[in-house]
């Protein structure tokens, strides 16, 4: 064989090799792809065509336009409350989450004895099911034998009707939530923190920093990559809600609505109204608002860590 | 004033045998320069540490000045420390690294802003102010970490192997400003390494430890000349000083068939020593014990002879280095005489100990 | 000179400090639970005490819960729909991963732009479609319902098992290139074994999500028998309307399998979080 044949040869060969990759590669996404598609993308597209059309799954589907959507803005008091409701539960669980969280976890960055164990006790509630939790605190929040008017009863406080005043409802479900949201953001949160060099903190002990100080001049600027993803995991989460708020104020969104939150209404519209399309525009909205709220907070982040580079001493 | 003691300094890990600092006791002088020296593990980053305040002293204590600061957080201490990985703060620009310390302290801006400015310009570092240390090369990084130091004034800067992280090159230079600049800013400085030759050409003095014991503090000449034991004797000084085991016969050593006479004041040794001879103290020549060259190492100006001795009955025995001239050098495979040089001659016990 | 001299005094009242801030912050946590497991052995009228411990444990509250709803059918359930879902998932993904992380073909990254994409997709937006094709599947009411859907893996799935292997080092592919490995002997006998941390976080994920859901089930299951533990107890809780002690029980006895879970899976899972790179 010559030279040049033998090239050629190579030359197939790295081809049939690279064509033979290609081909694994298409088959081992293809099962996965087709699951997608299926449950992802087609239902994406299907809900956007039904949200233009007024349906209940029995009677042929009838094409409105943008009727549901001018009725959802316009029309429906209901739908006012149903946002207003998501956007107080969703601030009232993301802000103490991330506080709480970013001290909880700034407790258990430490290398002292039995740190593990208090570890996996904070990290418990992740395993626990939002049903189960809130079947428990229906207990604890019982307005005659619940754990916590009781223990108010200790310090002489009167019972509170935790979930049965509309006052009381939103923040006990709010706690819960918090309760719940804590340590998975903890969980985050510890991760980034221990990827901060130890070198870093004896530098700052030089410097003069004391332990608060080293938490928030060097922790949590390292670390903010980290809060970033919670924060926006966690008003992804809220705004949805669903699971717990049906387990813990009913199916009606609490008392006097003062638990109806968007998840709630959706579920109502869509699987007790049997509004397939009414729910599907709502369902779209709300799509379209997380949307708005994940660009808006990534812009700043941005744009947050731009103005520091410009600043100095 | 800024001196800095060790008064039997200890300090022990839990679950170790033997302690990482032990029992140390050190003078720094105010305004001196002193390099700790050793191999890896003998406690010289540690001994550093607990005089940052980062080490906790088991036993015995540390003063800087007159003061007992054995107790003292390391921020009421009053010192620098330039660490081996800079440890420069990732999210803060130069000109805030440098300024983090007296921001905390609550100078007022414009001064942070003035002390800034100077100890940059010290360090060549005004154009990099306002970038972070990740936009920066690993010799401006180093300068960064210097120059965070150098801004607090403070009594004695410490330094954690500040040059491991640099190339060659780039080493010696900087090797020269930190040596300038300490001797214009007049700070005192404790500074490790575990070069031997960073050691010699840096300090006034240079302490060489091992496990955690100090072997011996003094100037680098001294060190060169008389060095107190064989550890020491065979750590400074490069290519490492030939340790030979040879017989004492008649009063003298056999050095092959050479003869080296005991020094007056073990003369009357009898068995068999050890003889330390530097390879630049070894003359080529007519007289002297044979060699028979293994390699030849040429460096340009000089030449290194590796080879082994003829022993009585030209049997070929213990290995040894001779310096010379590198214009010339004989070839391998050769064989030369050499001659110690009298004066420069070396013994040692067998536990380490220098004779006499 | 010895230690004794060495009272360092804001240390060990900083140690106090901060062992009481844990044992705070671990009773926060600890609390709902605890209090449900001393509600499960009261009577009906102790409940009410603000007692921790009961003063007779009734354990028949236990027994209770065995009698009022198919405990080990659920039970069953539950395991079967998260043991498929989470095998297939982790297999499925798996194999995806590898093939967006080392093997070229056309339209790959755009692909898994696609894939990214769809991350931001809520629930809400896909519930309602995905209830009306298997409404249309006619699968409403089987066991199917509740594995079909993630039997093929997800794209967060694929996500997660793509940025591992991205971090597994190209040489050990290339080594089993050189041996004459197919791609598919590459992932099954290589890279697989090797991506034990991702492949831990991804099964326990899954598994809690498929056990502890609730709309789908809701949405799906009518029959009893079909039932998870998660939908049987909020039946149960529509049912029992304040019987608390049954009630706490059947909570108690649901947490029971996931704590275990969890008590294994725990150190592997923290892990595996910081390994794939999850927390940003």
């Amino acid at each position: 064989m010559t030279a040049i044949d033998e090239s050629a040869v190579a030359v197939t060969r790295r081809r049939r090799f690279s064509k033979r990759r290609a081909r694994a590669g298409r088959m081992f996404v293809a099962p996965n792809l087709a699951a997608v598609a299926v449950f992802m993308v087609f239902p994406l597209g299907f809900s956007l065509y039904m949200s233009f059309q007024n349906w209940d799954l029995f009677r042929p589907a009838k094409f409105v336009g943008l009727a549901n959507y001018r009725s959802l803005f316009t029309g429906d008091p209901l739908f006012s409350i149903a946002l207003r409701n998501s956007v107080v539960y969703t601030v009232g669980t993301v802000v103490p989450t991330v506080l709480i969280s970013l001290a909880v976890a700034g407790v258990l960055n430490r290398k002292i004895k039995g740190i593990n164990f208090f570890r996996t006790i904070v990290f418990l509630p992740l395993a626990v099911s939002s049903v189960v939790m809130a079947v428990v605190w229906q207990f604890v929040f019982n307005t005659n034998n619940g754990l916590l008017n009781i223990m108010l009863g200790w310090i002489g406080i009167g019972p509170i009707p935790w979930l049965v005043d509309p006052k009381w409802a939103m923040a006990s479900l709010c706690m819960v939530s918090i309760w719940r949201s804590v340590p998975f953001a903890t969980v985050i949160l510890l991760a980034a923190m221990q990827g901060v060099p130890d070198t870093l903190y004896e530098a700052a002990r030089l410097d003069g920093a004391g332990e608060l100080r080293q938490f928030v001049s060097i922790t949590v600027p390292l670390i903010r990559a980290a809060v970033s993803f919670v924060v926006v995991i966690s008003i992804i989460h809220a705004f949805q809600a669903f699971d717990l708020v049906y387990v813990l104020t009913g199916r009606n969104g609490g008392p006097e609505t003062a638990t109806y939150v968007l998840g709630i209404m959706l579920f109502q519209h869509a699987f007790a109204f049997l509004e397939f399309g009414y729910a599907s525009a709502l369902a779209w909205v709300m799509f379209a608002i997380l949307l708005v709220l994940t660009v808006v907070q990534l812009r700043l982040a941005r744009r947050r860590t731009a103005q520091e580079e410009r600043s100095w001493a | 004033m800024a001196s800095v003691t060790f008064d039997q300094a200890t300090r022990r890990y839990p679950g170790a045998d033997r302690p990482a600092v032990d029992c140390l006791d050190l003078a720094v002088g105010d305004g001196e320069f002193v390099v700790l020296v050793g191999p890896s593990g003998c406690g010289k980053t540690t001994s550093l540490r607990m005089v940052a305040g980062l080490e906790t002293v088991d036993a015995g204590c540390i003063r800087i000045g007159a003061r007992d600061v054995t107790d003292v957080e390391p921020k009421d201490r009053d010192v620098a420390m330039v660490f081996q990985n800079y440890a420069l703060y990732p999210h803060m620009t130069v000109a805030q690294n440098m300024g983090f310390a007296l921001k905390i302290a609550g100078t007022p801006k414009a001064e942070i802003h003035a002390r800034v400015l100077d100890a940059a310009r010290l360090l060549d570092l005004q154009a990099y102010l306002d970038r972070k240390p990740k936009d920066l090369s690993g010799g401006q990084r180093q300068r960064v970490a210097m120059g965070r130091a150098i801004v607090r004034h403070p009594q004695v800067f410490l330094m954690d192997e500040p040059l491991s992280n640099l190339d060659a090159k780039l080493r010696v230079q900087t090797r020269n400003q930190i040596a300038g600049l300490q001797e214009r800013l007049g700070t005192t400085t404790i500074y490790v390494t575990h070069d031997q030759v960073e050691a010699m050409t840096m300090g006034d003095r240079v302490a060489v430890l091992r496990d955690g014991v100090l072997q011996q503090c003094a100037a680098p000449r001294e060190l060169y000349r008389n060095p107190i034991n064989m550890f020491v004797a065979e750590f400074i000084g490069s290519p490492a000083m030939n340790l030979l085991t040879l017989p004492v016969v008649d009063h003298s050593v056999a050095l092959g068939d050479w003869r080296i006479p005991l020094p007056h004041a073990i003369t009357a040794t009898t068995g068999e020593l050890v003889v330390g001879i530097r390879p630049e103290h070894l003359d080529i020549g007519g007289s002297g014990v044979e060699m028979h060259i293994d390699v030849v190492e040429e460096l340009g100006a000089d030449a290194y002879l590796y080879g082994r001795i003829t022993g009585v009955d030209n049997a070929l025995t213990q290995s040894i280095v001779a310096r010379t001239d590198g214009h010339d050098p004989p070839p391998r495979g050769s064989r030369v005489r050499l001659q110690p040089q009298p004066g420069h001659v070396h013994f040692f016990a067998f536990d380490g100990r220098r004779l006499p | 000179m010895g230690l004794a001299d060495r009272v360092i005094k804001p240390s060990i009242l900083r140690g106090f400090a901060l062992y009481t801030a844990l044992a705070g912050i671990a009773w926060c946590a600890l609390f709902p639970i605890l209090w449900a497991v001393s509600g499960s052995l009261k009577n009906e009228g102790e409940v009410t005490m603000p007692t921790l411990f009961p003063s007779h444990p009734q354990w028949s509250n236990y027994r209770e819960v065995f009698a009022v709803m198919p405990f080990w059918r659920m039970f069953f359930n539950s395991v079967l729909y998260a043991g498929c879902v989470s095998i297939g998932q982790v297999f499925f993904c798996s194999l995806a991963g590898y093939a967006f992380a080392r093997l070229r073909f056309r339209g790959r990254d755009t692909l898994f732009v696609l894939y990214l994409g769809t991350l931001m997709v809520p629930l809400t937006v896909t519930v309602i479609p995905q209830f009306i094709l298997m409404r249309i599947a006619g699968l409403t009411d089987t066991p199917w319902a509740m594995i079909v859907p993630g039997l093929f893996g997800s794209a967060f799935g694929t996500y997660l098992m793509r940025q591992f292997f991205q971090t597994i080092p190209a040489e050990l592919e290339e080594a089993a290139i050189l041996d004459g490995c197919s791609p598919w002997q590459i992932y099954w006998r290589i890279l697989l074994p090797h991506a034990k941390p991702a492949v831990m976080v991804l099964a326990v994920l899954t598994w809690f999500n498929v056990w502890n859901d609730f709309l789908w089930p809701l949405l799906m299951i009518q029959r009893g028998s079909i039932a998870t533990l998660t939908l049987g107890l909020v039946r149960m809780q529509g049912e029992y309307v304040a019987r608390w002690p049954v009630l706490m029980a059947a909570s108690m006895l649901i947490l029971l399998p996931l704590l275990l879970v969890y008590a294994v899976a725990q150190r592997a899972f923290i892990r595996g979080i910081a390994v794939t790179g999850l927390g940003g």
